[in-house]
């Protein structure tokens, strides 16, 4: 398309390849490379054709530092025109220092990558999710995207060329490692969102949002600090630009006041309503519907009349 | 504390032996047997809850207030609390991101004032028109350039990502090319002093992991990692007479860079209805909420 155009792409795990090869088959690389940490079955299943050559690292997971050490000499191996990466924290985290070795710009989340005559276009959001930037710069360069966006992309065949390489030694050394509760929601395919924020005062209060939810057919979604902070919910629960972004026909938020950061991952609701005894509360520049309660008087209230409305 | 200029001490050789150094003796008078010299990088962002826009619906930098990055108060709080401990000292380092320089100057000078405040020694920072707008390359360099001037840091501590930009590269840029080991996204952090080691609890998307690293090291906070304290009047008082220092890029060696080209930045438009529902009782309130939903079609059939 627009001359030869070489890729590297890195992984934290085999899965992400499945994007990361969509957006290389949209770039129309003409040579691509991929790194992947993961047992061989595994990467096998996601050695897509677009690939070159898949370097699967022999180890479950690595460390940011092992990741961008093996990819600093797979740069140099290759002379890539373009790193991509997966926009997840280990994503960002090996890529900032690829990019700093190889004194190479870097766009943390891009939404979409153009390539155009010798150079880069990616757009990204910035300011909390409130502003969209566009952003060009020459190349080499390296990006990190979600990889779902680019999901659909994904070339169907498989049968890379696989090579295993041996993980180096850590500069930072992992001592323990547990994995976080799941509750198998999936938020971003709901119809319907209740969220909760900083306005419940205790976690069992969350069972009038539990309730509601359960009569509108919808799941409870949350604000960073009712996930983070507090450990109420699970972190698939978590709505905004560093967790799940929703697309429901209604998204009701309760307690939440309506940052940038979290409204942000809303914007693709079809109607949105907000719960909130702040009337000045940033949320009701962001809602069709605004109540101006006091959520612990007013979600027994609703509850009762929802229920009276839909028989239940 | 000695008012900035009349030091020119601050001028490289800053880490004298600890004991010497005014205000670092830990409480009680005990002097701790490992002091932390710690770096904590504040960026000054644009404040995403403050944004000016021109006609065009493009955001205003020039206009649009700047405040101390959300994470970066973390990393504050962190590196304070780790002064409190262990004992030792605390320098902010920033550098200056928007322009006009002239103008944004004085609302970086308040946020490094609010670092400062908070329990920060003293503060370094970068105004170089080579560095508007920003880029993460070229910000890395300047202020690892500094650091390295500073000299003698135990730890570098920073937030996971700047509340205007969110590219979370500093840390990561930094530590590279300081040739460092880089702990991202600790929600937690404690300093082994005898051991010379840093341990952390890394917040990760699908799990928890504990990690340690030999100091001197690189570490980014996410915003559980604590509370970031609001200073009283007193202690906004004496920040004013805490030393700031300033350098451009030629002070620090640094050439600037081709950098990316910020083409455009608009704000994402919403259109919403904005009706507030206004009634007499909490029942009117809901059956005309549950009326609106009705029309709009999103309740159960
Ligand atoms: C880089 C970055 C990324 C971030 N990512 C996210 C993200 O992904 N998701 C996210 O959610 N946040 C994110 N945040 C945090 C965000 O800025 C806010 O801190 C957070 O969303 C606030 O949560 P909240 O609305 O629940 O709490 P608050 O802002 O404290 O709001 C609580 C609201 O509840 C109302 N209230 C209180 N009591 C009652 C009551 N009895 N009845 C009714 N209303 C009541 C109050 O009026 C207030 O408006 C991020 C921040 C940064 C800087």
């Amino acid at each position: 398309m627009y001359g030869v155009v070489r890729v590297l792409v890195y992984t934290a795990g085999p899965a992400q390849l499945r994007g990361l090869a969509g957006l290389v088959a949209a770039l129309g690389a003409s040579e691509a490379f991929a790194l992947t940490p993961g047992r061989e079955d595994e990467v096998a299943q996601h050695a897509y054709g677009v690939f070159n050559r898949v370097y699967r690292v022999d180890a479950e997971r690595l460390t940011p530092g092992q990741l961008a050490e093996l990819l600093e000499g797979l740069y140099a191996e290759h002379q890539p025109d373009l790193v991509v990466g997966p926009a997840v924290k280990d994503g960002v985290d090996a890529g900032s220092r690829l990019a700093a070795r190889q004194s190479l710009p870097m766009f943390t989340e891009a939404v979409s990558v153009e390539l155009f005559d010798g150079g880069l276009r990616v757009r990204r959001q910035v300011l909390g999710g409130r502003a969209m930037a566009v952003l060009e710069s020459g190349l080499p360069a390296l990006v990190t995207v979600k990889p779902q966006l680019w999901e659909e992309k994904a070339p169907s065949e498989t049968g890379a060329e696989i090579s295993t390489v041996k993980p180096p030694a850590a500069l930072v050394e992992e001592e323990s490692w547990e994995p976080k509760k799941r509750e198998a929601v999936d938020l971003e395919s709901a119809e319907v969102v209740v969220g909760v924020g900083r306005g419940f005062r205790r976690k069992e209060d969350l069972a009038m949002a539990e309730e509601l939810a359960r009569l509108l057919g919808g799941v409870v979604g949350a604000s960073r600090p009712i996930v983070a902070d507090y450990g109420w919910l699970s972190e698939d629960r978590w709505i905004g630009i560093s967790g799940k972004k929703i697309r429901p026909k209604l998204y009701i938020a309760i307690g939440i006041s309506g940052t940038p950061q979290h409204m942000a991952a809303t914007m693709d609701s079809k109607v949105i309503v907000a719960i909130n005894k702040d009337k000045n509360a940033p949320i009701f520049q962001y809602a069709d519907y605004g109540v101006v309660a006091d959520l612990y008087k007013f979600l027994p209230v609703l509850i009762e009349k929802l229920k009276e409305k839909l028989g239940k | 504390m000695g008012r900035y200029g009349a030091s020119p001490s601050l001028h490289g050789t800053l880490w004298q032996p600890l004991g010497a150094v005014e205000g670092s003796v830990a409480i009680g008078g005990v002097l701790p047997s490992m002091p932390l010299n710690i770096a904590v990088l504040v960026k000054a962002s644009l404040d995403p809850n403050m944004i000016r826009t021109g006609s065009d619906g493009g955001v205003d930098a020039a206009a649009t207030p700047l405040a101390i990055s959300e994470y970066d108060k973390n990393a504050v709080e962190a590196a304070v609390q780790l002064k409190e401990k262990h004992g030792g000292r605390v320098v902010a380092v920033s550098a200056l991101t928007w322009g006009p320089s002239a103008r944004k100057r004085k609302e970086l000078e308040q946020v490094i004032r609010e670092a400062l405040a908070m329990g920060v020694d003293e503060a370094h920072i970068i105004i170089d028109d080579a560095l508007i707008p920003g880029d993460p390359l070229l910000t890395a360099r300047a202020v690892t350039a500094l650091l390295q001037k500073l000299g003698g840091f135990d730890l570098i501590i920073t937030g996971e990502a700047s509340m205007d930009m969110i590219s979370g590269q500093i840390g990561g840029r930094v530590a590279a090319l300081m040739g460092l080991p880089f702990i991202s996204y600790a929600r937690s952090l404690e300093v082994d002093a005898g051991a010379g080691v840093v341990r952390a609890v890394r917040d990760l998307e699908e799990s928890l992991q504990t990690v340690k690293a030999k100091m001197p090291a690189v570490v980014s906070v996410t915003g559980e990692a604590n509370k970031p304290r609001i200073p009283t009047l007193l202690q906004i008082r004496r920040a004013m007479r805490k030393p700031v220092k300033t350098y451009s890029l030629s002070d620090l060696e640094v050439d600037s860079v081709a950098k990316p080209r910020l083409v455009e930045m608009k704000l994402i438009q919403v259109k919403r209805k904005n009706v507030i529902i206004e009634a007499e009782t909490l029942e009117q309130a809901a059956e005309k909420l549950i009326e609106y939903l009705e029309q709009e079609g999103v309740l159960p059939k």
